[in-house]
């Protein structure tokens, strides 16, 4: 009979390695992760090789002297719990700092060979610990400004079963960068700086704004298409508040890699979460279609229970419902107001296209066919250049048009119209301008105090009608329940069915009617109205992926809302209609009224405004 | 192969096997008639692989016997513009079939008849006959509850089984899952053991159409548990081929209802008509009208959020509790359509229970219609 052992104190670190650290980056995030418990302000992180060869990080922040060096190397020693939580019951739940485990540095120092030197404030010298694969190869006195430097070489280098499975180095750089980028959007207070062979490959200095870092980390021009976000909401068990910036649906990308989501200053991927941003934007992107975020959520200690992995990507909250919710509303109230600010500019491609064409000296050169320009337009060709365009006119030919502004503006040539009106009639209270004409019978030109606005009339009232059709209580009306005459089974495995059956309740408000039947079937009774058409069994087993992924049933309602924005498509202006003055001045007014005009059902903007400063920069005015 | 005939019989004759040819097919030869000139006749074939329509004309002259195959489509477009009351001379000869009619001449080209395919019907053990006029109005009852949703292919068509009730009978039912049509007829000879069979929708279609023409005599029906031929016209007449539909249709007896005890009569002519007015209001997607029933009066309502409300008051027989209930306005207007007598009669349990619908308890069609919540 094989006997119970207790296993080695090594191999249990190695054990214990295996959960927290699988490669150089959750290596690197709990060093990093150590350095911001600390209260550094100031973290430098340098890697050979994606960290594979060496990383190294170091911080300004408390230190520890030589006996707190060897402590910080045992297995569950920790300071991050304090005296007066241990023991008491649920101190893990009212943790505050990143860590609280005491296992990352023992576990990392039995699988490489760790460097970890510390001098604490006010103290006059430093100290050196070596440890090479768990056994210690020096212990000495070191000099090293005050703060925590922790240098991790050979990751791995006897524990092949790993090293096998680590990436390339240009791969494990990328992870190593992601977990960077990520504590440094956690932290705006603190300077980050990360440097991989020689190269700085991320510089954000110390005290930022959080929107400041958090748009010079994901991108530019997060700063201009977003909104932020600050939002508080008093629960019984504490203040819940979800603060951030949030892309505007039309700055959209194809992957959901710029989703970043932290809860209580940890960052961390969660279902919960992101289930809840697609909800936030449903019905404003199309499905391929993923908002670019970065979302702060904090709530009381005790409302979450980080200690799900080792690694804590993954939270639980006690009211799960109640966080979906908030972060639900939160964003939307966001986005209903955000999208009409002024600051909505063309993307720097087309802006760029702009721009250059003039150089090239002939207008839409190498363009064959398409609708000519009027002459007031003329100059305007090339930001449709995709589309308009005949070889014909030359900038020379362009010019005449323009002086003729004062007799021809008013002329409405092939089938245009050309607002007459007095140009001082721009007032400041109407952001989206006073129309001035159509350009192919499909874009607004729009006069606003601050700039050119050119609006897509089919997408734009496309947006409109839906929103009086939600508004009017259509989508009640789509998901009237069809009683079905025979039930529908749908066999589906029991996973499944338990799924189904506990959002039962939600999807019978749509309209779909469902009940257990046996272990693993399910069956239907009725169906919304407005899908009466579908497949059952289809339709369940799609709502029940999306519960899967998603932990909601988002799909149901987006099936609906299909059949609203179908039924809005028919009802709307068309591309190609020749607008009046008067009605696109009622298309833009209907606009600014109404929230989340600024995207079309897909996630294209509906309307851009150059601005007056714009306009200048293509005459070379600036 | 060589033969002439007269332009109006080829007309005729061609559109009805026409239709039956899919406009566009991947194997070419579908998409062909097959033309067989025999002793003083042509035989006209066409065929979808599960649907088959043959008809035999009778031609002015057959000068050299033979098949070939050209275009369904082309032919019927030919033949239809040709001059009234002329000949239409047929000749093919090198994979080319000449079509002559007065000045036109038209040369075509053709497939090889042996590659065109027939159905094999098989042995079809249980035959029987019904009047033309009776299957049309089985099939009118009944066709317009088919459902056209492919994933439950079993209800693609008009389900038709024999039973043995207080006497023998023939029912036939469809459905979409939504509402039940059932149209019952005393069982014909030779229909007893007749196994449960789904004719596929697009052969009721094909079939409902050739009848129209042939109302006064009789259909003889031949049929096995996979394939059914109907024989119409007699001798030179036209028989449909068509595979069924290999599947279980459910159970339906279940769902219709025998307890429902509030009884509304009223005229189903203008139940119709209100029905049809007030649904001007709902938008094509939310055809959902609202009965409040109420003593000796229907109350129709429809509420739509962008068109505003409508209302219509119909007289009626009702001494039942007063309660509301909703439909599918198109739904409810299809079977209203059938219904052509003097009065309706709704039998009716509560808003969320299968509603039966029938003329009177004599006649032969039955529906059954599920609310919708409104």
């Amino acid at each position: 009979m094989p006997q119970i052992r207790r296993l080695p104190e090594d191999l249990v670190n190695r054990i214990a390695a295996g959960e927290v650290v699988e490669r150089p980056a959750s290596a690197l995030k709990e060093v990093v992760e150590n350095a911001i418990d600390a209260g550094a302000t100031r973290i430098a992180v340098s890697l050979v090789d994606g960290g594979l060869t060496r990383f190294e990080v170091t911080d300004d922040g408390c230190g520890m002297d030589r006996d707190e060096i060897g402590m910080a190397l045992q297995r569950h020693a920790t300071s991050k719990l304090p005296e007066s939580l241990i023991g008491e019951h649920g101190a893990l739940e009212q943790v505050i700092t990143l860590g609280f485990r005491g296992e990352a540095l023992p576990s990392i120092a039995s699988v490489s060979r760790l460097t970890l030197e510390s001098r604490p404030r006010g103290a006059d010298s430093g100290w050196r610990k070596v440890v090479d694969h768990g056994s210690t190869v020096a212990d000495e006195p070191a000099a090293l400004p005050p703060g925590t430097r922790v240098r991790v070489e050979n990751l791995f280098a006897k524990v092949p079963a790993r090293r096998k499975f680590l990436r390339t180095a240009r791969s494990e750089y990328a992870a190593v960068l992601d977990v960077v980028r990520r504590l440094a959007m956690a932290r705006p207070d603190i300077a980050f700086t990360l440097d991989h062979g020689g190269r700085r490959t991320l510089a954000v200095g110390e005290g930022e704004s959080l929107e400041h870092r958090v748009s010079a980390i994901i991108a530019r021009e997060l700063k201009d298409n977003g909104v932020s976000i600050s939002l508080e909401r008093a629960s019984e068990a504490g203040v819940m508040r979800l603060t951030g910036i949030a892309g505007l649906p039309t700055f959209n990308r194809g992957i959901a890699d710029q989703q970043y989501l932290f809860v209580n200053g940890r960052p961390v991927k969660d279902r919960l979460l992101t289930g809840a941003v697609r909800g936030a934007y449903s019905d404003m992107l199309a499905r391929d279609r993923h908002a670019v975020l970065a979302l702060f959520l904090d709530l009381p200690p005790e409302e979450v229970d980080v200690n799900v992995h080792p690694a804590k990507t993954e939270v639980r909250f006690r009211d799960a419902q109640a966080v979906r919710g908030f972060i639900v509303s939160g964003l939307r109230s966001a986005l209903s107001t955000g999208d009409r600010r002024s600051a909505q500019s063309p993307d720097a491609g087309a802006m760029g296209r702009w721009q250059s064409e003039p150089v090239n000296g002939e207008w839409g050169a190498g363009k064959a066919g398409g609708e000519e320009p009027t002459g007031p337009y003329a100059g305007e060709r090339s930001l449709f250049a995709g589309e308009a365009g005949a070889g014909r006119n030359r900038v020379g030919e362009a010019a005449p048009a323009w002086q003729g502004e004062g007799t021809e503006m008013a002329a409405p040539l092939q089938g245009r119209v050309a607002e007459a009106g007095p140009a001082q009639e721009v007032a400041g209270d109407f952001p989206l301008g006073i129309a001035r004409g159509q350009v192919a019978n499909t874009y607004i030109v729009a006069e606003a105090a601050d700039g050119l606005v050119l609006v897509d009339q089919h997408a734009a009232h496309e947006r409109l009608v839906l929103e009086r059709l939600r508004a009017a209580g259509s989508g009640a009306s789509v998901s009237r329940a069809q009683a079905l005459l025979m039930p529908e089974v749908v066999e589906m495995d029991e996973p499944a069915c338990d799924r189904l059956e506990d959002a039962a309740g939600k999807l019978a408000e749509m309209g779909l009617a469902i009940e257990r039947f046996g272990p693993s079937a399910m069956l239907v009774r009725s169906v919304p109205h407005a899908l009466g058409g579908s497949d059952p069994a289809k339709l369940l087993s799609d709502i029940d992926d999306d519960l899967a992924k998603h932990g909601e049933a988002l799909l149901l309602g987006e099936k609906l809302d299909l059949v609203l924005a179908t039924m809005a498509c028919h009802g709307s202006v068309r591309a190609g209609r020749v607008l009046r003055t008067e009605e696109m001045n009622a298309l833009l007014r209907e606009m600014e009224r109404t929230p989340r005009s600024g995207q079309c059902n897909h996630g294209r903007p509906t309307w851009v405004k150059l601005s007056m400063a714009d306009v200048e920069k293509l005459f070379g005015r600036h | 192969m060589k033969a002439t005939i007269e332009r109006a019989t080829l007309l005729r004759c061609l559109s009805h096997v026409q239709s039956v040819v899919e406009r566009r097919n991947t194997i070419p030869i579908l998409s062909n008639v097959l033309i067989d000139a025999g002793e003083g006749a042509l035989k006209v074939m066409a065929t979808d692989l599960d649907l088959q329509v043959v008809e035999n004309m009778a031609a002015a002259s057959v000068d050299a016997p033979g098949a070939i195959t050209v275009s369904a489509h082309l032919l019927f477009d030919i033949a239809r513009k040709l001059p009234e009351g002329s000949q239409v001379s047929l000749e093919a000869a090198e994979n080319r079939m000449t079509v002559k009619a007065g000045r036109s001449r038209f040369s075509l080209p053709t497939l090889p008849r042996d590659d065109f395919p027939v159905i094999v019907e098989g042995d079809l053990p249980t035959s029987f006959e019904l009047p033309a006029k009776v299957l049309a109005e089985l099939i009118d009852r009944t066709r317009f509850a088919i459902s056209t949703e492919e994933t439950r292919y079993y209800l693609n068509g008009i389900f038709l089984h024999v039973s043995e009730e207080d006497r023998p009978v023939l029912k036939a039912a469809a459905t979409d899952g939504h509402r039940l049509a059932r149209f019952t007829l005393p069982r014909p000879d030779g229909a007893e053991g007749m196994p449960d069979v789904i004719v596929p929708r697009k052969a009721v279609a094909e079939l409902r159409k050739l009848l129209e023409e042939a109302l006064d005599g009789n259909v003889q029906i031949d049929l096995s548990a996979s394939k059914i031929r109907f024989t119409m016209g007699g001798e030179g007449g036209v028989v449909l081929t068509s595979k069924l539909i290999d599947g279980t249709f459910p159970d339906y007896s279940r769902v219709i209802p025998t307890g429902n005890d509030k009884l509304l009569k009223l005229d189903p002519k203008s139940f119709y008509e209100g029905v049809d007015r007030v649904a001007t209001i709902a938008t094509e997607k939310t055809r959902a009208v609202k009965m409040g029933l109420e003593a000796d009066k229907v109350v129709l309502s429809v509420t739509s959020p962008d068109n505003g409300t409508a209302a219509e008051e119909v007289p009626a027989q009702y001494a039942s509790e007063a309660f509301e209930i909703g439909f599918n306005a198109n739904y409810l207007k299809d079977i209203l359509g059938q219904i052509d007598s003097d009065t309706v009669e709704l039998h009716l349990a509560d808003a969320g229970a299968p509603t039966l619908i029938r003329q009177d308890d004599k006649s032969a069609a039955l529906y059954v219609l599920m609310p919708m919540r409104v």
